[in-house]
C-alpha cells in the first residue's frame, strides 16, 4: 500500500488523501506531528525530504515530495480520466493550474499558517498576493464556464482543479473572504458534491445533499 | 452566525453553527437540539424584497417603490468585487453611471453597487448577441477596468 | 482599555516543554509579555517593562497574571492520577473573543453540524436536559449529567456511543470538560480548552488533554484533537457580534444553551469583561 507522511491540517496532505478517496485508492497514513512537534524538521523526515516539507509519498522505491507528482500519480495508476487527454489545449491548462497552485500554496497557504499556527510572514503581502491568485483563477473560471467547461481545465474535475481547490477553500482561515468570487464558490461546491469527496477541518460537510432528516424525539 | 454560511434543503435556509431552520417569511422553522419544540414566532430572521429581472437578481433593503430598471438587449456576464469606490470606476470608465444605475464602458455595461466603504461589487452586462469569444473578451476588459478603478481610487486615497 | 478584575486571573502563555531561553514573544490583554525559561530552567514572564509577572507552570503550559491573582490556580485532581497520558496540543490563533471560544467549547449542539460524523451527526440532534449550577464554595460554572449521541467520540473510540460529559468554567477563560472514556469506563478523560486573550477579539487557544488510551500514539491524540478545534475555529471567527454579549435579549437561549447562559451571567456577576459587550450595539 502507498504510505503517506500526512498531516490532518495541511492543505497539500489533503489534495493527496482528497484524490486518493475521489479515485478509491487506499493509503496507509502516516501521522506528522508537524504541530506543536516540528517533526518534519527532524532527522527521520529530512532523510525522506531534505527539503522539510510534507506530504511525502512512497511506493515501492517510488519517493515523491511534491503534492502535483502525487496528484498525477495516483490519477496514472488508479483513474487515468482525472489526467489531460490528448487535447493540447487541455493539457496546457492542466499544467499551467498545476503550476499556479505553488502560488496559492505561497501566498494563501503562507496568510493561514501566519493567522492560525503563528509563523513568520508578511501577512499584508500573503494576502494581497493571494488576492491577485484568486482573481485569476476567477476570471479562469468565468471563461471556462463561457467554454462551456465545468472544471479548471476541462468538463470534468482533473488533478489541476484538485490542486488548486484545498488552499483556496482555506483562504478564510488566513482572513482572507471568498465572498468576493462567485465562479470560485461554484466551482468549489461542484467539488464537494463529487461522490467520495473527504473534507478537512476547515471545509464544513455541505448539509444540503442530504434530505432533511427525520428526527428522532424523546420529548412530548 | 451569518446565514451566508449555511445550507439549504427545499424551501429552508438553515444555519451551519446549530442548524436551525428558517422559511421564507425569515421565522424559524425548527431547532434541531429541540425536535418536538415549535420555534416561538419571535425567533426569526431579517428578510428583504428580492426579484429577478433579466437574469438579474435584485434586492431592496426597505419595500421598494418602483421595479428594477429594464436592461432590454442585455445579458449578465459576471460579478467581481473592486477595492475602489463608484466614483473612481466611472473615471475608469470616463462616464458617469445613468439615472437608471448603469456604466455605458464601450464594449460593457456595469451595474454598481457599493458594499462598504472603498469596495464595490460590479455587475458586468454585455450585448445579448455577443458569441463565446466576445464574451470571454468582456470578461478581460473588465479585469483592466478594475485594475485602472483601483489605481484611481488608490491614488486618490493617498492624497 | 481597562482590563478591570479579569487582570488578577491566571491565564496560560505557553507550552512549557517548548520554552527556551530566547523567550516566547508574546501578549496578554494588550500587554507585550515574553515567556522564557531562565538558566535554571525556570519559567520566568516579563512584561514590557522588564518587570516578572507570577509564574505557574501546571497542565503543561505556563500560566500568569498581569495583576496580583487572589486565588491560586485552580486544581485539576486528575493530572497527578497515574497512567494518564498528557497530551500538548499546541496553540491555534483565533480572531474570536477569548470569551467566545469559552462558550463555544461549553456548547454540544452544534456537534451535528460542525464536527459532522465524530462528535455529532444528523438525526440524533436532540440536547437532553441536563443540570447547571454556580458552585458557590469553588465559584465555578458546572454543567453535569449532559448526553449527545457521538459517532466517534474519541479517537479511541470504535462506532457510535451515547457520550456523558461534564463541563466545568474554572475561570474566566480556562474551561474543562470531563467526558467517557471508552477504555476505561470507570474514570473520565480529560479534556481543557486553555486561552489566552491577546485582545478583546484575538486569542491563542491551548487546547490540553490528559486521557486513559495507551494504545494510540500521541501523534494521533494531537491531531484528534486539533481536527475538532480546526473545525470550531471558522465557526467563531464568524460569529456575530464579535464580542460577547452579556445582557439578556440579544440572543435567544434555548434550554439547550443553559450552560453557556450560567456562563454568561457568572462573567456579569465578576465583573469578567475583557472581550465582552454590556449594552447591545
Amino acid at each position: 500500500m502507498m504510505k503517506l507522511y500526512d498531516y490532518i491540517l495541511s492543505p497539500s496532505c489533503y489534495k493527496v488523501r482528497l484524490m486518493a478517496a475521489l479515485t478509491g485508492v487506499k493509503l496507509d497514513l502516516r501521522a506528522v506531528d508537524f504541530h506543536p512537534g516540528l517533526e518534519h524538521r527532524g532527522p527521520e523526515l529530512l532523510a525522506l525530504n531534505p527539503a522539510g516539507s510534507i506530504p511525502i509519498l512512497e511506493d515501492g522505491d517510488l519517493l515523491l515530495t511534491e503534492s502535483s507528482a502525487m496528484l498525477v500519480y495516483l490519477a496514472a495508476k488508479a483513474a487515468p480520466d482525472w489526467l489531460a487527454g490528448s487535447d493540447a489545449q487541455e493539457a496546457a491548462r492542466v499544467q499551467q493550474w498545476l503550476s499556479f497552485s505553488g502560488r496559492l500554496t505561497a501566498s494563501l497557504g503562507g496568510a493561514r499558517l501566519h493567522e492560525m499556527l503563528l509563523r513568520p510572514g508578511d501577512i499584508d503581502a500573503l494576502r494581497a498576493s493571494g488576492i491577485a491568485a484568486l482573481r485569476e483563477l476567477e476570471l479562469g473560471l468565468v471563461e471556462q464556464a463561457e467554454r462551456g467547461q465545468n472544471f479548471l481545465a476541462a468538463n470534468r474535475p482533473t488533478v489541476a482543479d484538485i490542486a488548486c481547490f484545498p488552499y483556496v477553500a482555506l483562504a478564510p482561515d488566513g482572513g482572507v473572504p471568498l465572498d468576493p468570487y462567485p465562479a470560485i464558490r461554484l466551482w468549489s461546491r461542484r467539488l464537494r458534491s463529487l461522490p467520495g469527496f473527504i473534507e478537512m477541518p476547515g471545509i464544513h460537510r455541505l448539509h444540503e445533499l442530504k434530505p432533511e432528516p427525520q428526527l428522532e424525539t424523546g420529548e412530548a | 452566525m451569518s446565514l451566508s454560511h449555511g445550507f439549504v434543503r427545499g424551501e429552508t435556509l438553515s444555519c451551519i453553527y446549530h442548524g436551525w431552520s428558517y422559511g421564507q417569511a425569515g421565522n424559524c422553522l425548527r431547532i434541531p437540539a429541540h425536535p418536538g419544540l415549535t420555534p416561538p414566532d419571535a425567533i426569526r430572521t431579517v428578510t428583504h424584497p428580492v426579484t429577478e429581472a433579466d437574469g438579474v437578481v435584485w434586492v431592496a433593503v426597505d419595500e421598494p417603490t418602483a421595479a428594477p430598471p429594464g436592461l432590454a438587449g442585455l445579458v449578465p456576464l459576471r460579478s467581481l468585487t473592486a477595492f475602489a469606490d463608484i466614483a473612481a470606476i466611472e473615471a475608469a470608465a470616463g462616464v458617469k453611471a445613468t439615472a437608471d444605475g448603469l456604466v455605458n464602458a464601450g464594449d460593457i455595461r456595469l451595474l454598481l453597487s457599493s458594499t462598504r466603504d472603498g469596495e464595490t461589487l460590479i455587475h458586468v452586462l454585455v450585448s445579448a448577441d455577443a458569441g463565446p469569444a466576445a464574451r470571454i473578451a468582456a470578461a478581460r476588459i473588465a479585469e483592466g477596468l478594475r485594475r485602472k478603478a483601483e489605481d484611481i481610487y488608490k491614488k486618490g486615497a493617498a492624497r | 482599555m481597562i482590563v478591570g478584575p479579569m487582570l488578577d486571573e491566571w491565564y496560560p502563555v505557553g507550552i512549557f516543554g517548548q520554552l527556551d531561553e530566547a523567550g516566547r514573544k508574546t501578549m496578554l490583554m494588550g500587554e507585550p509579555i515574553v515567556v522564557a525559561r531562565n538558566g535554571n530552567g525556570d519559567a520566568r514572564v516579563t512584561d514590557s517593562t522588564g518587570r516578572s509577572l507570577p509564574v505557574r507552570v501546571r497542565y503543561g503550559h505556563v500560566w500568569t497574571s498581569l495583576g496580583d491573582p487572589q486565588k491560586e490556580l485552580f486544581a485539576i485532581p486528575e493530572a497527578d492520577q497515574p497512567g494518564r497520558r498528557f497530551v500538548d496540543v499546541g496553540v491555534v490563533r483565533v480572531r474570536c473573543s477569548p470569551l467566545r471560544a469559552v462558550e463555544n467549547f461549553l456548547d454540544i449542539a452544534h456537534f451535528p453540524f460542525v464536527h459532522t460524523d465524530i462528535l455529532g451527526a444528523e438525526p440524533h440532534t436532540e440536547v437532553q436536559a441536563y443540570k447547571v449550577e454556580i458552585r458557590e464554595d469553588v465559584d465555578e460554572v458546572w454543567a453535569t449529567q449532559v448526553q449527545f449521541y457521538q459517532p466517534q467520540a474519541a479517537k479511541s473510540a470504535s462506532g457510535g456511543i451515547t457520550t456523558q460529559y461534564m463541563y466545568r468554567v474554572a475561570g474566566p477563560t480556562s474551561t474543562v470538560l470531563y467526558k467517557t472514556c471508552p477504555p476505561k469506563p470507570s474514570e473520565w478523560d480529560v479534556i481543557t480548552l486553555f486561552v489566552q486573550p491577546l485582545t478583546e477579539d484575538l486569542c491563542d487557544v491551548w487546547p490540553w488533554m490528559a486521557l486513559f488510551d495507551d494504545d494510540t500514539p500521541m501523534t494521533d491524540l494531537i491531531h484528534f484533537q486539533q481536527t475538532i478545534f480546526l473545525q470550531d475555529r471558522s465557526i467563531l471567527e464568524n460569529q456575530v457580534p464579535r464580542l460577547l454579549p452579556l445582557d439578556p435579549g440579544m440572543e435567544m437561549p434555548t434550554r439547550a444553551d443553559l450552560t453557556s447562559v450560567a456562563y454568561r451571567r457568572w462573567l456579569k456577576r465578576h465583573n469578567f469583561t475583557y472581550g465582552a459587550q454590556l449594552v447591545a450595539q
